[in-house]
């Protein structure tokens, strides 16, 4: 019983000074959060955005516009697709130039790579009729070979293809329709960012159409 | 009492012969983990740094209000608190780096090298003496991780920190960036470290 | 089914192919330093599969229900200081990590006293390594799993439930065990070797978890061979539907926001 009445006595006697260091901290992690808090939600969502006008335009025509000092707006929506039960999200951007007509459409999806998850920004034209450019956002493939998806020469492939015909991967190109070199040694990689890509145009073609602003009345 | 080492003395400890990587064998997982990259490993450094030396000053500050039974959660409240004000901290200015170091910011919580330094020197000694040793410990640190960076970073990508310094022959021993690499490069420089300090001390092998 | 095909890619990506020690490099104190007998590191991989599925369910439970934004409970107390919608904002998942770290130790307490009621014997074995448990990285690093599959998902379809986190917990101990097991065999016949000095103890142990974790690289991909074989989409879609989400309005936020500087 005295033992009982002692290890109560020590252990209350220091409860206040775990109480009070609780307090403390907890009050500085408050501050910390609502000091950082907002730049860090910033920092998320300013890595995809800023890449929108990017894969929609390329690097010289952003540089250009930059220059001139004008921007793309881009409006953000979220289109889900439903199959069997299993729904996918995408979130779906419309860039447009400041005159208001559409310069193109992005579309962040992101799926099972080889090793990790992959997740990847396709730009589509206006009217959703030519693949604009590619960006991976996101990828843990194996370094030196899985890793080359997000090298310019490989993704450049992708650019200014119809949305017609899917992309197929091919070992040896034969000048096909939509054929996508693999990366010697990650065909797996390779697969799996052309699949990608080509259920997200698949999926989100039709959707421009509902989506489009009307074109200006009148001709400029 | 015996005569316990001053302020200075604990600083230089730290570095070499008390180098909390390579004799004391603590905190190993953010070693491997972080050290596929000269920047990652500096990062980290950095952060067990700052960590380190916040918690070491904040219980050496309080050491004479700590009783047996509750330090350890107290020295586990202050840690966790410092570790999470890095984490946003890099979050918000590094975003990048965050990203690439992911879930191991938040691991220095169990770092062992931050608790049993609370416990061995900070909870016992005044705030200047346990700050240099924190500062000792640290600077040991980072040396082992870029040490262990630079192997693996010139092996496996011929370069450091993203610039390329080994011709462009020669090729990549991509091993080195994954997990065996960081295993078998710390077992390798290990064992090297360990012969020198036999050496040192006299004997032969 | 899906769900099924979920659980299970947790589960073999936790145990085999992602495992804790030898791809995530948590939970290497105890390797490096398993005891030669394979039926210690047995046990104690278990005690650490039992701590980190406590652990995962306080974390999982603690974050749904009390840090995310308009989680039940913050939502419930904060609506009698200020109004609904604003109680559904109170984000508190800045305190998430030391929240985690509070339920490990807790859960360490709790099969510590659960250990020494109905297993004395291995209660003393186990010495001062049970409480040590609470250092070890494999737990902390399951609740950060289970913290970034729950905390700032975009899809709310990708949101883990109680029973991903779980299999994630349980398996990674799983993992674990296998990992020490290994080891603690190998340690055994390595006493008889002629180990040179300056690698004798961790450094050569270090050596073989590379060659290790080497043997296990080869799993890599398993779980996205496996995911293409065991579910087969169809074609066309069936259901479409367009509509603004939380994410959506955030980043029209952040846009509009950016545009009037």
């Amino acid at each position: 019983m005295p033992d009982m009445k002692s290890i109560f006595e020590t252990n209350l006697g220091q409860a206040w000074l775990v109480l009070l260091l609780a307090i403390i901290f907890g009050s500085s992690l408050a501050g910390v959060q609502a000091a950082l808090g907002p730049r860090i939600e910033e920092n998320k969502l300013r890595e995809t955005l800023e890449k929108v006008p990017v894969v929609i335009l390329g690097q010289t025509a952003v540089d250009e516009l930059q220059a001139k000092e004008q921007t793309l707006t881009i409006l953000p929506n979220t289109v889900s697709v439903t199959r069997q039960g299993v729904t996918k999200f995408y979130t779906l951007y419309r860039a447009d130039f400041a005159d208001g007509t559409t310069a193109g459409w992005v579309a962040k999806t992101s799926g099972q790579g080889y090793a990790d998850r992959i997740e990847l920004l396709v730009g589509m034209d206006q009217n959703a009729e030519k693949v604009t450019g590619l960006f991976i956002l996101d990828q843990k493939e194996t370094p030196g070979l899985g890793n080359k998806i997000v090298e310019d020469a490989w993704r450049d492939q992708y650019s200014g293809k119809s949305t017609a015909t899917p992309f197929t991967v091919v070992k040896l190109p034969r000048g096909g329709e939509n054929e996508i070199d693999a990366i010697s040694g990650a065909t797996i990689s390779s697969d799996a960012v052309t699949n990608l890509v080509n259920q997200a145009v698949s999926d989100l073609k039709p959707r421009v159409a509902e989506l489009k602003t009307p074109e200006p009345k009148g001709v400029n | 009492m015996p005569d316990q080492p001053t302020a200075s003395e604990r600083f230089l400890q730290g570095i070499l012969p008390e180098n909390p990587v390579y004799r004391q064998l603590l905190g190993l997982c953010p070693t491997l983990a972080v050290t596929n990259g000269m920047q990652p490993a500096i990062t980290m450094a950095v952060s067990v740094a700052f960590v380190l030396v916040c918690a070491n000053l904040v219980i050496s500050l309080i050491r004479n209000l700590l009783k047996p039974h509750l330090r350890i959660v107290i020295f586990t409240l202050t840690i966790a608190t410092f570790v999470t004000i890095a984490d946003k901290v890099l979050a918000a200015y590094l975003y990048q780096m965050s990203k690439t170091l992911g879930p191991y910011i938040p691991l220095i919580i169990v770092n062992c090298i931050i608790i049993c330094r609370c416990e061995v020197c900070a909870s016992k000694q005044s705030p200047f003496i346990a700050v240099s040793d924190a500062l000792g410990q640290s600077i040991g640190f980072g040396l082992a991780l870029s040490s262990i960076a630079a192997v693996r970073e010139i092996l496996g990508t011929g370069g450091l920190f993203g610039v390329q310094l080994l011709p462009a022959a020669w090729p990549d021993w991509v091993i080195m960036v994954l997990p065996p690499g960081a295993f078998i490069t710390l077992g390798l420089l290990l064992g090297f470290v360990n012969w020198l300090s036999m050496r040192k001390k006299g004997g032969r092998i | 089914m899906n769900y099924l095909v979920d659980i299970i890619l947790i589960a073999l990506s936790a145990a085999v192919i992602n495992n804790f020690v030898l791809y995530y490099f948590v939970g290497i104190c105890p390797f490096i330093g398993v005891s030669r007998r394979v039926d210690m590191a047995f046990g104690m991989g278990c005690a650490v599969t039992f701590v980190i599925s406590i652990a995962a369910f306080l974390s999982w439970t603690i974050t749904t229900m009390v840090l995310i934004p308009g989680a039940p409970l913050s939502s419930f107390i904060g609506g009698f200081f200020m109004s609904k919608e604003a109680a559904a904002t109170i984000d508190l998942t800045v305190l998430s990590y030391i929240v985690y770290i509070f339920s490990i130790s807790s859960s360490v307490q709790f099969v510590e006293m659960y250990v020494r009621k109905f297993f004395p014997a291995l209660y003393k074995s186990f010495g001062v390594f049970l409480p040590l448990i609470t250092t070890n990285c494999a737990i902390l690093f399951a609740c950060l799993t289970i913290m970034s599959n729950v905390v700032g998902v975009e899809n709310p379809a990708d949101v883990w439930d109680l029973g991903k986190s779980l299999i994630l917990a349980l398996f990674g101990g799983i993992g674990f065990t296998i990992a020490i097991v290994i080891m603690s065999g190998i340690r055994e016949d390595l006493d008889i070797c002629d180990v040179p000095k300056p690698f004798k103890g961790a450094a050569i142990t270090l050596v073989i978890g590379g060659i290790l974790a080497l043997a296990f690289m080869g799993f890599t991909g398993v779980d996205s061979g496996l995911r293409k074989a065991m579910t087969r989409v169809p074609e066309t879609a069936i259901v479409v539907s367009t509509q603004p989400s939380a994410h959506t309005a955030m980043i029209d936020e952040f846009i509009r926001g950016d545009m009037n500087k």
